[in-house]
């Protein structure tokens, strides 16, 4: 692609105290695309899009968005320059209520204006949130409460959005919606990083994959290829 | 396994137990007659707002930061000789007035300014200006009366606390909870000594001439029933101060950055809030309340004293427990609740007056056994 990259990590290690968690990792993300994140369990999937958060003490490496070296910036910094996450295992807020909630999303603007058109846009997607607005969200079933950390990630009105595992303990049925409405969201310009443990699904709509290993990446290109490729089909896809 | 019990249920059973065992005393104290009613509760009305302001400041910081803070007492203490201070010493010198003013406007400023996140120079400056006139007012030209020491305390009060929470709390982010918990003890006993030696060991005597400590009467039937003005304004502030808190946790954006930070520090970083600034704040809020009731618990009881944190700060600490750590309505039900029992075993068991800074502790020990997360705690279990 010819595009500026939205998102690079460069040579970007991370540390949980002594322990490297990250080593060397280089990942592009091109507006508008969608890439998907793959890797086994503990293969630092989670601390990759902390570390593009800044929610992981990070060591060598550079960070950029949009043009704009990230990596020691603040963490709402970050989120203000149009970076948002839909947390694995959702963790909403769970005393406050679905609207609360989505107002937290939306906690670095200041154009009430936008915050509700955007409101908007998140019920339109997800008219269960509409008819729950009062409901403390702990009381939400959990294909509801998938829906409201997207709705809340939503509701900052980001450039990128990073997913973690958005499908984690849903019904086929429902995963498959998730998966159509991130699709859809994507379609509105917004590109999306999402972390999947399901890497028939999440590589059968995203444009290009990452592999994750113990913190290095050992595999990406094109999502077709990745589906493809003899080392993947064995490791990931569940195929001998 | 933990029965599942609506807050208006607990707080229905609580109120009915209570009652049902007061009344059935009663029956059995010929004397107790209709002012005593009044009397009592009053009473015992005062000492529960007391001990519910200062169960706030304990609850809200545990619900941020998990940590007891031990030196809550002593903050408690502070408020109260800051009012002292401001009243007695009042009108200051022009000279000291201007520079207590610089020196405590400065640092309530630069502690506003990372609390509220005033980035714009216009912005502080529209913070500061009134501010820095306002306390140099105050402070210049005439003895303060309570309501106005009572004001510039809490904002005295509102800085030590941040100061506290910057000074002995923030270098310890992410260190082990006992480390934390053994620096609060250490701020306490600091505070306490610290106390002793600026403000001198001794009691003083702290009985300002206002409506507080007028006599008051009034007529019921054939009877006359007194009380002092403090019984009526205690509780009435403490409602205010109630009110305020209730609107700014469930209105304003950092009333919902701070709960929100309650419930998932991380997840609430992850939506662009500072944590550090949210912590500054519940320092701050903690601390005004209990500068609020430092304030009003000395003129309520007429004297200060360096150790005075001492035994109400156990008792709110308590307090918060019962009522459910980490919950707002919990510390006010908890320190409502102990207030009461302490005025009403003394009025109906005068045998046992003795022993009143007990009961908070055996009804601390009886929820700790039989319902640890307090009477309307949060379910500690909730979160996966
Ligand atoms: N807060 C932490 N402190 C210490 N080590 C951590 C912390 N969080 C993660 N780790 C370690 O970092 C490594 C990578 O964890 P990470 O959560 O990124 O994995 P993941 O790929 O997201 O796994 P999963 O698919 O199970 O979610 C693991 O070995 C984990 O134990
Ligand atoms: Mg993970």
């Amino acid at each position: 692609m010819a595009a500026e990259p939205l998102l690079e990590l460069k040579n970007v290690s991370a540390y949980y105290g002594p322990i490297r968690a990250l080593n060397r990792v280089n990942m592009v993300l091109y507006p508008g695309e969608m890439v998907c994140l793959l890797g086994g369990n503990a293969s630092g999937k989670s601390t990759t899009l902390k570390t593009i958060l800044g929610l992981v003490q990070m060591g060598e490496g550079e960070i950029y968005f949009r043009g704009e070296r990230i990596d020691r910036k603040l963490t709402a910094y970050r989120i203000a320059r149009g970076i948002a996450v839909v947390p694995e295992n959702r963790r909403v807020f769970p005393r406050m209520t679905v609207r609360e909630n989505l107002e937290m999303g939306a906690y670095l603007r200041s154009d009430p204006e936008g915050i509700r058109e955007d409101m908007e846009y998140v019920f339109s997607l997800f008219p269960r949130l509409e008819e729950r607005l009062s409901q403390p969200a702990g009381t939400l079933s959990g294909g509801e409460q998938q829906m409201l950390a997207m709705g809340r990630a939503l509701m900052s009105r980001p450039r990128l959005i990073l997913m973690d595992e958005p499908s984690m303990g849903l019904a086929p049925k429902l995963v498959e919606t998730i998966f159509k409405i991130i699709k859809s969201v994507n379609e509105r310009g917004i590109t999306v990083f999402v972390v999947e443990q399901n890497a028939n699904i999440a590589l059968s709509i995203a444009d290009r994959g990452y592999v994750l290993q113990t913190g290095e990446v050992v595999l990406q290109g094109p999502a077709q290829e990745l589906l493809h490729n003899e080392a993947m089909r064995r490791a990931y896809l569940g195929e001998v | 396994m933990r029965v599942p019990i609506t807050t208006r249920g607990t707080l229905f059973v609580v109120l009915a137990v209570f009652f049902l065992l007061v009344g059935w005393r009663i029956q059995a104290l010929p004397d107790y007659t209709l002012a005593r009613v009044v009397q009592d509760f009053l009473n015992a009305l005062t000492l529960g707002s007391l001990y519910a302001l200062i169960a706030l400041g304990y609850t809200m910081v545990y619900g941020i930061i998990r940590l007891i803070n031990f030196a809550h007492g002593e903050i408690f203490m502070l408020g109260a000789y800051f009012a002292f201070f401001a009243m007695v010493l009042t009108p200051l010198p022009l000279a000291l007035a201007l520079l207590t003013t610089l020196l405590l406007g400065g640092t309530a400023l630069l502690v506003t300014r990372s609390l509220f996140n005033l980035e714009s120079p216009k912005k502080t400056a529209g913070l500061a200006f009134p501010l820095l006139v306002g306390i140099f007012v105050l402070l210049g030209f005439r003895q303060l009366g309570w309501i106005e020491a009572l004001f510039l305390s809490m904002i005295a009060t509102a800085v030590s606390g941040v100061l506290l929470e910057l000074v002995a709390y923030r270098p310890l982010r992410g260190a082990p909870r006992e480390s934390m918990l053994i620096t609060a003890i250490a701020a306490s006993f600091f505070l306490q000594n610290m106390g002793q030696l600026v403000f001198g060991p001794y009691v003083k005597g702290f009985n300002p001439e206002t409506v507080l400590n007028r006599p008051l009467s009034f007529r019921i039937g054939p009877e006359e029933v007194y009380f002092t003005g403090v019984l009526l304004v205690v509780p009435l502030i403490t409602g205010l101060l109630l009110l305020l808190l209730n609107f700014f946790v469930t209105r304003t954006r950092l009333g919902k950055a701070m709960r929100a930070t309650a419930q998932d520090a991380e997840v609430a970083q992850m939506m662009g809030v500072n944590v550090h600034q949210v912590i500054a704040l519940t320092f701050f809020i903690g601390s005004t309340l209990a500068a609020a009731a430092g304030v009003m618990y000395a003129i309520r009881f007429g004297q200060i004293h360096p150790l005075m944190g001492l035994l109400p700060g156990i008792k709110a600490f308590a307090a918060a427990v019962i009522g459910g750590i980490g919950s707002l309505p919990g510390a006010v039900l908890g320190g409502l609740l102990l207030g009461f029992i302490e005025i009403y075993v003394v009025s109906l068991f005068p045998t046992l007056s003795a022993y009143k800074d007990v009961f908070a502790f055996v009804l601390l020990i009886l929820i700790l056994l039989f319902r640890p997360s307090g009477l309307i705690g949060e379910d500690l279990t909730e979160k996966v």
